[in-house]
C-alpha cells in the first residue's frame, strides 16, 4: 500500500513538472474542442482537419510573433454536459484560445466558462443566435446565424408556392431555433403551416410522424436538426410513399445522410455556407488538404481554418497573447480569410455571411439551386 | 373513411413497434421471473444482435450472395448465435459470481456490463450511425387515389409474423418441454428446485440465452425496419422494453407481450393524434398510472418481494 502511494505521488509530481515545462516553452496553445466521437463526429472531423491544417501552415510560415502554435484537442461528443467538462479542463490546462465548440447546445454552456475565465472562443459552426446575444466579450464565430439561415430557407420554400408546409425539429437549441426562424419567415410570406412539431433526437421510429405528414398532405417539409434523424425520416417517408420535398439546414448536409437514407436522399434541399473550396483564391489551400488525403468540401473545414487564422491575426495585431486584447483587435480589424473578408460587430458576429440553397444527391454530391 | 384509414395506419405502426418491444421485453421478464434481478445489459445484447446481423448481411453481399431468404436466414442465425453467447457470457462473468448477495450488487454489475458493452461497440464499430440495407421493400396500399393512402409494408408483415412465431414457440417451449418445466420450477422456488435435482445454474444460463436470442431477432428486424444502427440504439430500446415488461407485469411472459403492444400503440397514437413531443410523456404516465393502481403490472402475480 505504502509503495503504491509513493508511486502515485511520484507520478503526480512528474506530471506537474511536465505541465510546468510545457507552459514555460515559447508556444501558444490553441484548444480545439468539438465532437471526435458520437452521432455527429463527422462534423467534428471537418473542424479538426481545418484547424490542424491552419496550425500546420502558420507554423510552417514561422508561427505567430515567432512562437509556435500548439493544438490541444478535446472531445465534447456534442453533449452539453461533456462540453462543460471540456471547458473546465481547458481552463486547467491554461489554454487561452479555443476553436469550438461545434454544436450550439455545447457552445452555449462552454462559453459561459470561457468568458468567466478569460479564454477567447471562436466557434466555426454554432449558428444559434443566443450564443452572441449575451454581450460576451470573448465569443466570436466564423459562421452565420440561424436568424440568417432560416430566412434563406423560408424564402426559398415560399418562392416555390407550396400549398402546405410542415416544420419538424429535434427540440434542441440548434434545430428548434432554426425551425422557428423558418416558420416566422413563412408566416410573413403568408404560407400555410400545417404542422410545427418536435421529435426526440435519438429516436429511430418515425412511422407515426410520416403517417401524420401524409395525412396533412403537405408538399414541403422543413426539418430543423441533424442528419441521423432526418436520414431515417427520409427513408421511412419513401417507404410510406410520402410525396413531399424535404429541406434542412447545414446540420443535415453531409455524406452520412446517404448511408442512412440511401436513394431517399435524392432531391433533399439543404442551406449551406457557400462552397468556399470552389473559390478560385482557395485552390492552393484545397490542394494542401487533398495532398494530406483530406476533404476540404465539408461546410466547417474552412470555417475552422479561418477561426485559427483569425486568432493568429488577432494576436499579431494586438501584439499580445492576452485574450482580451486579441478580442479588441478582432473587433476593430478587417481580415482576409478563405471564407472572405471578415469584419466583426460588437456581439462577435460576422457583419455579413451568406447561405446558399443546394440540392443534395443520392451519391453525396450537391448542386446549387439559386 | 379517411379517418378510419389514418387510425388503422397509426394502429399498424404502433403494433409493429410494439411487437418488437415485446420481443426484447421477454428477456427482461424471464430473467426477473427466475432470479429476480433486472438485466440492464439486455438492451446492449439487442444492439449487438443488430450489429452482427448487419455485419453478416454486408459479408454475404460482398461474397455475392443475392438470394434474399439465404441472406436473412444466415444473418438471423449469426445474430442469434453471437447474442446468445454474449448473453451466456454476461451471466457467467457479471451475474453468477454475485448471485445471492444483496440485491443491489447484481443490479450495479448489470449497469456496469451495459456501459462496458456500449463502449466496446463504440470502439469496435465507431460511433456513427451505420445504414442498414433495406432488404424487404414494397407493400400493400389501401385507400382511394387522391385521399390518404394506408400502407402495410412487407417489412411490417414480416415483423408481425416473426414475432408471432417466436412468441408461440417460446410459450410452447415453456409449457411443454422438460427445460421449460424446469424453468417454471426454478422461477417458483430456486432453492427447492435445486434440492429436487434440477441443475439451476444450467436453467439460469438457458434463460439468458433464450432472452438474448429473441433480442437478436428483434435487432435484425428493427435494424431493417428503421434503416440504421448506432451503439446507443440498444439503450433507448432497452428502456422502452423494460417499461413494457413492467407494464405487463414483470416476470410474466404473456404480460411482456401485452405490455409491448400497449406501449407501442400508445406511442404511435400519441404521435398521431397529439404530438410526437408528448410520446414519451404519455407512455411513461401510463406506466405510472398502472403501477399506482396495479403495482404488479397488468398480468403480474402479486409477490412479497420486489426490487
Amino acid at each position: 500500500m505504502r509503495t503504491s502511494v509513493k508511486k502515485l505521488a511520484t507520478a503526480v509530481s512528474t506530471s506537474v513538472a511536465l505541465m510546468a515545462a510545457g507552459q514555460a516553452a515559447a508556444e501558444i496553445q490553441i484548444g480545439i474542442a468539438g465532437p471526435m466521437t458520437g452521432p455527429v463526429a463527422q462534423y467534428g472531423d471537418m473542424q479538426f482537419s481545418g484547424a490542424r491544417m491552419a496550425i500546420e501552415q502558420i507554423n510552417a510560415n514561422g508561427g505567430v510573433m515567432g512562437e509556435e502554435l500548439v493544438a490541444v484537442e478535446y472531445d465534447d461528443v456534442c453533449d452539453p454536459k461533456q462540453a462543460v467538462t471540456v471547458a473546465n479542463s481547458l481552463v486547467n490546462d491554461g489554454v487561452g484560445f479555443v476553436v469550438g465548440h461545434l454544436c450550439s447546445s455545447s457552445t452555449q454552456p462552454a462559453s459561459d466558462i470561457y468568458e468567466d475565465e478569460g479564454i477567447l472562443m471562436v466557434t466555426p459552426a454554432s449558428t444559434s443566435p443566443e450564443i452572441t446575444e449575451r454581450g460576451y466579450e470573448l465569443v466570436f464565430r466564423t459562421i452565420g446565424l440561424d436568424s440568417m439561415q432560416g430566412p434563406v430557407a423560408g424564402n426559398y420554400i415560399a418562392s416555390q408556392n407550396p400549398e402546405r408546409v410542415a416544420i419538424v425539429h429535434d427540440k434542441q437549441q440548434y434545430g428548434e431555433g432554426i425551425a422557428t426562424a423558418v416558420r416566422d419567415t413563412l408566416k410573413d410570406q403568408g404560407v400555410e403551416i400545417a404542422m410545427f412539431e418536435g421529435i426526440t433526437a435519438g429516436d429511430k421510429d418515425f412511422s407515426s410522424l410520416v403517417t401524420k405528414l401524409k395525412q396533412a398532405d403537405v408538399d414541403y417539409v422543413y426539418y430543423g436538426g441533424y442528419h441521423p434523424e432526418l436520414g431515417l425520416i427520409l427513408r421511412q417517408a419513401r417507404q410510406a410513399d410520402l410525396d413531399a420535398k424535404f429541406m434542412g439546414p447545414e446540420g443535415v448536409g453531409n455524406k452520412d445522410i446517404n448511408t442512412i437514407a440511401g436513394e431517399a436522399a435524392e432531391g433533399l434541399l439543404v442551406t449551406l455556407p457557400p462552397a468556399f473550396d470552389q473559390k478560385a483564391e482557395n485552390q492552393e489551400l484545397v490542394k494542401a488538404f487533398q495532398d494530406k488525403g483530406e476533404d476540404p468540401s465539408g461546410p466547417f473545414v474552412l470555417t475552422s481554418y479561418t477561426a485559427v487564422q483569425l486568432i493568429a491575426n488577432g494576436i499579431e495585431q494586438a501584439e499580445s497573447t492576452d485574450p482580451f486584447e486579441v478580442a479588441q483587435a478582432l473587433r476593430s480589424g478587417t481580415f482576409q480569410t478563405p471564407i472572405g473578408t471578415v469584419e466583426y460587430d460588437e456581439a462577435g458576429d460576422m457583419k455579413s455571411f451568406e447561405f446558399v440553397v443546394y440540392e443534395w444527391h443520392s451519391d453525396g454530391s450537391k448542386t446549387p439551386v439559386n | 373513411m379517411q379517418d378510419l384509414l389514418y387510425f388503422s395506419q397509426q394502429l399498424i405502426n404502433g403494433l409493429t413497434i410494439g411487437s418488437t418491444y415485446a420481443l426484447i421485453a421477454i428477456g427482461y421478464t424471464m430473467v426477473y421471473g427466475i432470479i429476480g434481478m433486472i438485466n440492464f445489459a439486455h438492451g446492449e445484447i439487442y444492439m449487438i444482435g443488430a450489429y452482427t446481423a448487419l455485419i453478416a448481411i454486408t459479408g454475404l453481399a460482398s461474397l455475392g450472395v443475392a438470394w434474399l431468404p439465404v441472406i436473412l436466414i444466415v444473418a438471423l442465425i449469426c445474430a442469434m448465435l453471437v447474442s446468445s453467447s454474449m448473453g451466456w457470457a454476461v451471466e457467467r462473468v457479471a451475474y453468477r459470481p454475485v448471485r445471492g448477495r444483496h440485491r443491489l450488487i447484481p443490479l450495479i454489475s448489470a449497469i456496469g456490463m451495459s456501459i462496458f458493452l456500449q463502449n466496446y461497440v463504440h470502439l469496435a464499430q465507431g460511433s456513427r450511425n451505420i445504414g442498414f440495407p433495406a432488404l424487404i421493400e414494397g407493400g400493400f396500399n389501401f385507400g382511394s387515389g387522391d385521399g390518404f393512402q394506408m400502407s402495410l409494408s412487407y417489412m411490417q408483415i414480416t415483423i408481425f409474423i416473426t414475432t408471432l412465431i417466436c412468441m408461440t414457440a417460446l410459450s410452447l417451449f415453456i409449457a411443454r418441454s422438460r427445460t421449460g418445466r424446469a424453468c417454471r420450477a426454478v422461477s417458483q422456488d430456486l432453492g427447492m428446485a435445486n434440492l429436487l435435482g434440477i441443475d439451476t445454474n444450467r436453467i439460469i444460463s438457458a434463460t439468458f440465452v433464450i432472452g438474448a436470442a429473441l433480442a437478436a431477432v428483434a435487432g435484425l428486424l428493427l435494424g431493417m425496419y428503421y434503416g440504421s444502427v448506432d451503439p446507443l440504439f440498444g439503450f433507448i430500446a432497452g428502456l422502452k422494453a423494460f417499461t413494457a415488461a413492467v407494464l405487463g407485469g414483470i416476470g410474466s411472459i404473456p404480460g411482456a407481450m401485452l405490455g409491448g403492444l400497449i406501449l407501442g400503440v400508445a406511442e404511435s397514437m400519441t404521435s398521431g393524434y397529439l404530438s410526437g413531443e408528448y410520446k414519451d410523456v404519455i407512455s411513461f404516465s401510463l406506466l405510472i398510472l398502472i403501477l399506482l393502481f396495479k403495482p404488479t403490472g397488468l398480468l403480474g402475480k402479486p409477490e412479497v418481494e420486489k426490487i
